[in-house]
């Protein structure tokens, strides 16, 4: 889980997402969303619209059937 | 305390299970939705969290939609014809008595032309891992009926068949370790998964993956989404349940949990 000062960083690779919307669905803070515009293949992308609300939590990335989308603790800011 | 400050690049960028899989590769040939993707990873998952590097593991799959799964890999792999995978698994396991052999195997491998890979990885005393993903369909034939359809579904006339009791079937046969998830309780699939690399001796691990062509033939095919919701409102847990009561029947819920496990001992 995050501290206080910390910031997470949310990344989609567009080469590997099919735009199934399960990580939008399984969200529990609301913070992805399905763009409109589309990718080279005709999917639309997650993203990330208020990082803010962000726990780390990691639901997203277990449950994205295609390795697509993955959460960190942004480098400068990991403790110790 | 200063931190060291590092920008992070585009070239820099990797997926916390990329040292497992050929990027190469992607996307994958799965429907956006498919199961087999939540299993591949927590699977690796579980890997990392026991320690075990690329290069102890050796995985099988069969034909079909589970067949494609070596594609994606860049360790040692292989996809085989149907009903010669735990021949292949015990060659390897000759050669190479280190390696931890997976198998993952769909219901054309596992029920159809090789109905007896169960009870050969029993008679063999194979350490070995069975990953079955049962999506109660052929995915890529889609109007036929085989041992796993559930009642009054699926065929032109409707099945008149009760799909057999895997997890019953399991134990049966003398396995150790007998478990049961769809991949919405997918944290607990990947708990499975660590337990039964501690287990020795034949464990089978059921994922009743989300299908999309399910149903295609009446004109409504559900959201990966909603697909997904309905395998959540239909499935409940229950541990430590007799084997006998896993039938999967239309009124009743998908009963899906942990059944047995020798390494521990249990009062019910």
């Amino acid at each position: 889980m995050t501290h206080k000062n910390q910031q997470v960083e949310i990344f989609v690779l567009e080469e590997r997402c099919k735009g199934c919307g399960i990580c939008v669905a399984v969200c529990q803070t609301e913070v992805l969303e399905l763009s409109k515009e589309k990718n080279s293949q005709g999917y639309r992308l997650p993203i990330a619209i208020n990082t803010d609300r962000c726990l780390n939590c990691g639901l997203c990335e277990m449950f994205c059937p295609d390795f697509a989308i993955w959460v960190t603790i942004k480098k400068e800011d990991v403790l110790g | 305390m200063i931190a060291k400050q590092k920008s992070i690049s585009k070239e820099n960028l990797f997926h916390p299970t990329d040292s497992f899989l050929v990027s190469d590769t992607f996307p994958t040939v799965w429907c956006p939705g498919c199961g087999i993707g939540t299993a591949v990873y927590n699977f690796f998952e579980a890997c990392k969290e026991k320690s075990i590097d690329r290069e102890d593991l050796y995985i099988i799959s069969g034909v079909g939609c589970t067949g494609k799964i070596p594609e994606i890999l860049c360790f040692s792999s292989s996809a085989e014809t149907d009903g010669h995978i735990i021949e292949k698994a015990t060659r390897i396991d000759e050669n190479n008595p280190d390696k931890k052999i997976v198998v993952f195997l769909n219901n054309a491998d596992f029920l159809i032309s090789g109905g007896e890979e169960l009870k050969k990885a029993k008679k063999r005393e194979l350490n070995i891992l069975i990953i079955y993903i049962n999506n109660f369909i052929y995915a890529l034939s889609k109007d036929r009926a085989f041992p796993m359809t559930p009642y009054m579904r699926q065929s032109t006339h409707g099945n008149f068949e009760i799909p057999y009791n895997i997890p019953y079937m399991a134990c049966s046969l003398g396995a150790s370790f007998v478990a049961r998830w769809t991949p919405i309780r997918a944290g607990w699939m990947k708990q499975s998964f660590v337990e039964s690399f501690s287990v020795k001796g034949l464990s089978l691990i059921e994922v009743i993956s989300p299908c999309l062509i399910y149903d295609a033939n009446t004109g409504r095919i559900l959201d990966p989404v909603e697909r997904m919701a309905f395998y959540n409102d239909n499935s409940e847990i229950q541990f430590w349940v007799p084997l006998e009561n896993l039938d999967i029947r239309r009124q009743k819920k998908i009963i899906i949990g942990k059944f047995l496990d020798k390494n521990r001992t249990h009062d019910s």
